[in-house]
Order: C-alpha cells, then structure tokens, then sequence
C-alpha cells in the first residue's frame, strides 16, 4: 500500500466524512475526553460509596479481621496427701514438629537431617510425614514429627530452632504421679478429650485433657479450673504479631486427700508381699470416725503416668487383658463373697433380734444337716472347718464357726432354733451398707449385692431355700460386696454404730495454700443395731485376734479386733474344696477404735496372707516405718 | 527520519513528568505491599528496586521509541502482527501456570508477559491497516477484516485464561475503528451481539476459572477463604480507607497479608486502604492527566496512522486502570489485570515506558512539514 496519496488525501476524505472531517475529528477527541471522565467519575462514585458513606462499616470488618480472640488453657489443680506432699506435678511435654509453611524453600532436607540426629528418626521418614501433613492440613499447622522426647533432646533442639527454619518445638502440659503405680487407681489419669466429651463439656478446647478416671475424674470441675483469652493481632496465616487485650485464665484448685503418701506406699509394698501379679488384692485403710480414707490399694497395679503420652494400642490391650485386670480398681469396683466378714452383720443382727444373746450355746460337730424338703432321703450336708464343739456366742465369731452362724441365719427346726431368716439377713446387710455404693469420691463403685427370694426366683429361677440362707450367714452364695463395702461395716461395728461415707478429699485449697472449702461429710446413718449389742461384737473381735482365728494381725502394743476370713469361689477343685478369698476385716485400738483395716486376696487365705498383711500394715499406722521394719512377732 | 532539533520543542514533558510520577507512586505503594515479605528494608532483589530498574530501563526504551520514526513500525505491520501471534502461542505452549493462568514465560530469569507486548503490536498493526483504509470504512469487509485482526489475538489471550486483557484488546478495537471513521452502528449492532452472547459463553465457553470468578464478585463472601477471599479483602481494606487513609505502611489488610497480590493485581487496594480518598484522587487526577496529554496529542497529529495509534494507546490505558480499579471495588468481576505504570511488573512497565515513547514520537512529528 502507498502511503504518500493517502496522506495527501486525508483532508479530502475528512471532508467526505458524514461526520464532518477535522471537526468531526474533534468531536471524536471530544467524546474521548468524556469517556474518560466518565469512566473515572464511575470509580469515584463507587470510592465515594465505599470509603467515605460505608467507611465505617468496612473500618469495624478490618478490625474483625485483624483480631482473634485466643483461648487460654487454665493449669490443673494439683493433688496433696494430708500432709501436704504432693501427688502430682504439672510437668512439660516436649514434642518435635515441623511447619511446613515455615521451611526454607531449598534446605528442607537440612531441617530434616537437624532433627533426625537428635530424635533418631530417619531424614527420609521425616520428610515424608511432613508432605502427608501438608497434603491434609494448612502449611502453618505443624506437624509432629516425635511426641514426647524428652527434656534434654528438646533443649538441645531449641538450640538448634533458630538455625532450622521450619523446625518447632511444641510444649504441651502434662501430669506427673510421683507415687506412680503406687496411686494409680486413686487419682487415675488425664487424657485427650473424646469426641463426645468436648460435644458435652463446656470450657474445653479440643487438645486439652480430661479427668478419665479416680480424683483426677471425680473432681474435674475443681482441678479444671477456667478457660482465660487474649485478643490478638494476627495476620492472614493466623500467626500472632501482638497482644491486645488478655484475660487470665483461672486455674484449677488444689485438693489435698486424706490419703498419707507413706502408709499408701507401705500398704501396696505389704500387699505385693502376700501376692502376686496374676491375683487381684485389695487393702484401705479408714478413719472409722470420719470415713476418710488414709490408704487405698488395688493390685495387681499399673503406672499413670504411662497414660500422659499416646497409648500405644498393644500396651492398652496389654493392661486391659492383663490377668488380674491391673485397671480395675478391686477395692470398689468388683464384688466378691464377703464370707466370714460377714458373720459379724448376722452375729449383730441376731443380737438384735432377740435370735440369741451372749450365752446362746450351739454345739458345733463340724456340719449341719439339711434335708430335702421334698424327699426327706436326700439330706445336703453344710460342712465347718473344724467340729469345735459347744460355743458360746463370743467363742462362735472368735472361731469364725460356719455352724454358730447356720443357726444364727437359719436357725434349726428339728432342734426348735429360731433364726432370722432371709429377709432380716437381707435387711441388716443393707443397713449395714451392703447392696448400695457406699458414695465414696472415687468413681466406677459397684453396688453389691444383697439377694433376697424374689431375686432368685427372678434371676436364678429357683425358689429360696433354707441352703441359700445358711450360704447367706457366712457370707456366701449369692451375697456379693466390695471390700470398701466389709471396712465400711467393720468402721460402723467400731464407732459405736454409724455407716460413715468413706471419702477422700479433705480440703479444697488455691494455689497459695489458702483453704476454699472442705468438702460436707454426709451425715452418718445410725445403725438398727444398739451400742451394747455392737460392744459384744467388738469384744468377740478381739477375742479372735488374742485367741481364735485371726491371731496372725495381732501387732505388739496395739490392740487390735477383727475377724479374718475365707470366701470359697467357683468350682470344686480335684481334692474336693474349692478356691477361696482370703479377708482381713477389723480395727484398732480395741477401746478406742481410730482406724479400721480390709484386705483381701483373690487367691488366699485370710490367716495366712490377709492377716499378716494387716498387722504389718496397723503397725506401720501406729508405730512408723522404723518399728515397722522389725520382724512380726506372731501370735500371743 | 530522525527528529530535528527543532521539533524538540514538541516534547511533551508533562505526559512524561506524569508516567514518572505515576511509578514513584507506584513504588511507594509496591514498598508497603512488600514489607511482610521484606520487613529487612530495600535490598537487591527487592521489588521497589527491581522496579526501580524497569523504570530506567523503560525511560531508554521510551527515548528509542520516541527517536525512531513512529512511521516505521507501521511499515512493519505484518512482521509485528506475526511476532503478536507467536508470542501468545508461545506463551501457551511453554509458559508457567500462576494462579490457574499460562500468561508469563521466563526469559533470562525474568518473567515476561506475552500479552503485554502483543497488545502494544495489536495497535500498531490495527493503526495501520485502519490508516491504509481511512475512506473505505463504511466498507462492511474493511469492518470485518479490521475485526479479524484483534480476534486471534484476544482469543489466545481469553484461553490462557486473562479475561480482563482480552475485553482491553476489544476496547482498544472499538476505540480505534470508531476513530478511524466506522460507522457507529456497525459497532453497536456487534458490542450487543457480544454482551447477547456473554450468559452463554459464560456457561459454555469460559470454563469454570471464569465462572468461578464471575460467582467471586456476585458474591464473595459465599467462599471467604477460596477465590472470593481476594476480593473480599481487598474490598474491605479499600472501604476502611475513608477519606486519609490509614497511612502509608499501616493498613492491616496489606500488611497482614490479608489481601494478596497486594503489589499487582491489587495493588489499588492498598491505595484505598493505606493513603484513603484523597491517595485515590491523586492517582485518578495523574491518569487522567497522562490520558488527556495522549488524546491531545492524538488530536494534535494531522497523520491518520500516528493519530489512531496514539488513540489506541489512551483506549488501552484507559481500559487497563478502569478494568484494574474496578475489579477492585467489586464494580466488575474478578479478572487479574495490572494497573498500568503502578503494578510491580517489569513487561508491563517496559511496553507502557514504549507507549509512552510512540506517544511522544508522534508528538515530535506532529507538523510533517516543519523544516
């Protein structure tokens, strides 16, 4: 194309141009000129809108925008012994994690080998935990690489933290049981909230522990304490740049328990003495006036503390199919056959009734007779220990005899012996605690069980028969009691008559020391059964510790009343007998009653194990670890 | 074909006082924008610096560009119309996705958008075939020939996907047909058979990258954290603005990172948020002045090449920071686009330092005869 005859002709055809050449040219400039002021005037109008008619508005989102509000967690009260020691600490958790937004961009793999030679975990594994966290989560959520590593590879990690960008070392709180296995099913432990328990709980956030189980359970509401805030400035990330405005969270109260550290200590020690591992045993020790427990055992046992980092699934299996279930608390939260810890609630409540008094003679020839009420030819033998001879009703608790209490429970019709029959048996049992939780202030209690006609028939689908009785008098067949169950009877035998409310907690206390509150004991149910009646009880108590069957809890210098014990279990063993239940139930001093004491072994024999273990143990109580260290002197 | 000495009085200092002044603008708001990623202050490497260099570097371009003959570009139509082509082709073949969008290709270390330099070789092609035609307009062919000139173009540029540039591409064909004497009706019966079309291309063609962004700007607080975040952001640290500003370096929205590309497509945010109503009017007014210098100078020029390529210029300025600051204040859909001069970019600011340097040759030569 020729350029030259164009440029001459512009003119020309300018002026050929309906609209009208050069002018029409500026017309067009013109409205350019317009076009960009009215382009520009829609901007500003929109501007105008924006920041100076809705300035405001928009100026109260950037502050929404800029500020988070950022929970506080409150620290968890701690947990004393009566004398003030404590029972668990609030340590440090340190963990290793990496922020992937936070990596440089070429390096990643200096990061990774920096950690991987503290932590020993290969750089190549490291790496890849990293990209699944960042495939599933925001790049500033870190990633942990390692729970729990411990203080010193923290500390020297924090070293290294500046020179690794990326690397991050997370402190978490956590608890400390300094008595370890030794507590463990008093306090229990804290864990990570479930899923429910943060849909059910108000105040929580979602890492944060809760009490899953004995005082660190029971008063959650007292440890927890109360979530706090602060207003901070953050970016889009989500990283703080700065406070604003804080709101200190409230922490938890301290409680101080009844429980001395010392005795609990020496207590498990005599009990890992007189059983082992495989066996369930359980031993308490309580104020027979208050009903404050001093010492709480359960065994076989198990460390809290395992429970403060992630259970592996295998060491949870491990405890929870451990034979003699190491979770389990034995002491409140299984029933077993009282047995002849039971003689004593029949043995009152005979007295009660007018069924026999102190010189009520029963001749004992090693068994008692019952015949078939439906064929006279079958007779059922209910056997004894020993054939005593006549007792007088002192001698047959002293002596623990089964036949004394046959009598007592069922009395004997050929011979015109009238006794209480099931449902007084029944009655008395339940006012002397059996059959309901005794309301202690540790959680999971089993209420017992206290059978009576209806029940079986119910449950068993037989009728009751007079057998059934004569189980019920010596603690056995269908009759089921916690061992907190036999001390919190015994403690009512030795106070003259009340069913206290065994509990643990003293004293509610901030964290200077200064009381808060102590906790209401519940008022004390008086017993159905008068204070002569019970003395006459308590002097056959001490008769079987000088002269009967329970001569191995004597201790030197202290007088001490109780009644020891078998409960048969299961089936007949190949020699005929069957297994049995060792039990201690009983108090000390015998003329003033201050502490009363169970044991029980699964696997035992209440002279041989049980009662030994609660010499030792009243010795410690009353004479201190020195005296307590010298050897028994046994029997009398 | 070198400028006489005398013609130097033709310059027109005021167009390019006001593009200086519009990158030292820029270079304050591109500082703060980039303070939480370089709180260290100026170093090598930092935006404002490197920005600093384009600007040196696009004021030599602009004194080449303005000291060859602007007449000479129009002679190589056809070669700048291939070289156009191929580099939009180019950039879809081998260019870098960033944010779902091939629009950058890394030579040297150094990210060049393609469509930046073809929109600047559009109109000097599109300035001279309009110029070789002048008395043929009312010529349906030259109409549709003249159309079929910008549509590769602005249809590569629509699939990297850069929605925003391609509309600039249309305005700047609009502008200059209209200038070179079309008759109005043909444009308007076309610009409604376009925006007919426009719910159904949205459906059909644009792909869900369009859609979504189209949905963003309806709405953007349906998707806070998605796509819609940006907008949303942005919108809210414009209006806290007011009429001051919050003060250079202390809108929290830029400066905590709530508003991103807060140096590019964003950049007015930080305008609106940091130096408030008055920032804004100042900038308007610079714009304003730079495209009045452009139109008188097209309106000054008796060359009807050197007239509609000046037009295309201000057509295409005009569009790049309507279409930016729109975006901005949620008037129109989201669409990335850079606001001329003021944008951290090296490509962009390069091609408008050589827009402005066609703009001032054009001026210079403004009186053919003049010995």
């Amino acid at each position: 194309m020729n350029e030259q005859p164009e440029r001459s002709n512009w003119p020309a055809h300018a002026s050929r141009n309906p609209r009208g050449g050069g002018k029409g040219s500026s017309t067009s400039f013109a409205l350019l000129r317009a076009l960009v002021i009215l382009m520009f005037g829609i901007l500003t109008l929109q501007l105008i809108n924006m920041q100076l008619i809705k300035g405001d508005e928009y100026e109260r989102r950037v502050a929404i925008n800029a500020l988070r509000e950022v929970p506080l967690s409150p620290a968890r009260g701690l947990i004393l012994d009566r004398n003030m020691q404590p029972l668990v600490q609030n340590s440090a958790r340190f963990s290793v994690a990496v922020v992937p937004g936070d990596l440089p961009e070429h390096g990643e793999s200096a990061v990774y080998s920096t950690i991987s030679s503290v932590v020993d975990i290969p750089a190549s594994e490291i790496e890849s935990m990293v990209r699944i966290g960042r495939a599933n989560q925001d790049e500033f959520s870190p990633v942990v690489i390692k729970v729990d590593i411990g203080r010193d590879p923290a500390l020297e990690l924090l070293e290294l933290e500046p020179h690794a960008p990326g690397l991050a070392i997370l402190v978490e709180p956590t608890r400390e049981y300094s008595a370890g296995s030794a507590l463990s099913h008093v306090l229990g432990y804290v864990g990570p909230l479930s899923a429910e328990e943060y849909a059910d709980s108000d105040g929580y956030l979602f890492k944060d522990s809760i009490g899953k189980n004995g005082i660190e359970l029971n008063y959650e509401d007292i440890l927890r304490g109360e979530l706090g805030r602060k207003l901070v400035e953050v970016d889009a990330t989500g990283r703080e740049i700065k406070t604003i405005d804080e709101d200190r969270p409230l922490d938890g109260s301290n409680l101080v328990l009844s429980i001395d550290l010392d005795l609990q200590k020496h207590v498990a020690e005599v009990l890992s003495q007189h059983t082992d591992d495989s066996e369930s045993a359980a031993a308490v020790v309580m104020d027979v006036n208050t009903g404050e427990v001093l010492a709480m055992v359960s065994r076989p046992t198990f460390d809290n503390n395992m429970f403060a980092s992630p259970l592996s699934q295998e060491a949870l299996s491990g405890l929870l199919e451990a034979p003699g279930k190491p979770l389990l608390n034995h002491v409140l939260s299984e029933q077993f056959p009282p047995g002849d810890t039971f003689k004593m609630i029949v043995a009152g409540a005979a007295l009660q009734e007018g069924v026999a008094r102190p010189d009520t003679i029963i001749t004992n020839k090693g068994y008692i007779t019952v015949r078939n009420e439906l064929d006279p030819n079958v007779v059922y033998i209910y056997p004894d220990r020993h054939a005593l001879g006549p007792l007088d009703f002192s001698a047959g608790l002293a002596q623990s005899s089964n036949v004394y209490s046959y009598y007592l429970a069922g009395g004997k019709s050929d011979e015109g012996f009238i006794g209480l029959g099931p449902d007084r048996v029944a009655r008395y049992a339940q006012a002397f605690g059996f059959g309901n939780p005794t309301g202690i202030d540790v959680p999971g209690e089993s209420a017992g069980m206290v059978p009576d006609a209806s029940w079986k028939e119910s449950t068993v689908g037989d009728p009751w028969t007079l057998g059934d009785t004569y189980d019920m008098g010596i603690g056995q067949g269908y009759l089921g009691a916690t061992p907190l169950q036999v001390l919190r009877a015994m403690c009512a035998i030795a106070n003259g008559g009340r069913l206290v409310t065994p509990h643990l907690l003293k004293e509610v206390r901030d964290n200077h020391g200064s009381l808060l509150s102590s906790p209401e004991i519940a008022e004390t149910e008086p017993l159905p059964v008068d204070a002569s009646n019970l003395d006459i009880i308590r002097q056959a108590m001490r008769r079987s510790v000088t002269e009967g069957v329970t001569k191995n809890a004597n201790v030197s210098g202290i007088a001490v009343a109780g009644n020891s014990g078998v409960a048969e279990f299961g089936a007949k063993l190949q020699d005929g007998k069957r297994a049995t239940h060792g039990w201690f139930a009983g108090f000390a001093p015998y003329d003033n009653p201050e502490v009363a004491v169970v044991v029980f072994t699964e696997q035992g024999n209440g002279s041989d194990d049980a009662s030994p273990a609660a010499s030792q143990i009243l010795d410690f109580y009353f004479h201190g670890p020195r005296l307590a260290a010298q050897p028994q002197v046994i029997g009398q | 074909m070198i400028v006489d000495r005398r013609a130097i009085k033709h310059l027109d200092l005021l167009l390019i006082a006001t593009a200086i002044a519009l990158v030292i603008y820029g270079g304050l708001l591109i500082y703060s924008a980039s303070l939480p990623t370089y709180p260290g202050g100026l170093s090598l490497g930092h935006p404002v610096v490197k920005q600093g260099v384009f600007a040196i570097l696009g004021l030599g371009v602009m004194a080449t560009a303005a000291w060859v003959d602007y007449r000479a570009f129009g002679q190589a139509a056809v070669a700048l119309y291939l070289v156009a082509i191929a580099l939009l082709i180019l950039v879809l073949a081998v260019g870098e996705p960033v944010y779902g969008s091939t629009r950058w290709f890394t030579i040297a270390g150094q990210q060049i958008q393609a469509s930046e330099i073809a929109k600047l070789l559009i109109i000097i092609v599109l300035a001279r075939f309009l110029a070789d035609r002048q008395q043929q307009m009312r010529d349906i062919r030259v109409f549709i020939t003249s159309l079929a000139i910008v549509i590769p173009a602005a249809f590569l540029v629509l699939i990297e996907p850069d929605m925003g540039t391609a509309i600039v591409f249309g305005a700047i064909w609009v502008g200059m047909v209209l200038m070179a004497g079309a008759p109005v009706r043909y444009v308007a019966v076309l610009v409604g058979l376009v925006v007919a079309m426009i719910p159904f291309a949205a459906l059909a063609v644009f792909g869900e990258y369009q859609r979504d962004r189209l949905v963003n700007w309806i709405d953007p607080s349906s998707d806070p954290l998605g796509g819609g975040f940006a907008i949303l952001q942005s919108e809210i640290g414009i209006g806290s603005g007011g009429l001051l500003g919050q003060g250079w370096t202390e809108g929290t929205q830029t400066q905590f990172h709530f508003v991103q590309t807060s140096s590019t497509d964003y950049i007015f945010s930080v305008v609106g948020e940091e130096m408030g109503f008055v920032g804004a009017m100042v900038l308007f007014a610079l714009y304003v002045l730079l495209l009045f210098r452009g139109i008188r100078i097209a309106s000054m020029t008796e060359d009807s090449f050197g007239r509609l390529l000046a037009t295309g210029i201000v057509v295409m300025i005009l569009f790049q920071v309507f279409i930016n600051i729109a975006v901005n204040i949620r008037l129109l859909p989201v669409t990335g686009i850079p606001m001329p001069f003021v944008s951290q970019g090296g490509s962009s600011l390069l091609m408008l330092f050589a827009a402005v340097g066609l703009l001032e040759g054009i001026a210079l030569r403004h009186k053919r005869l003049e010995f």
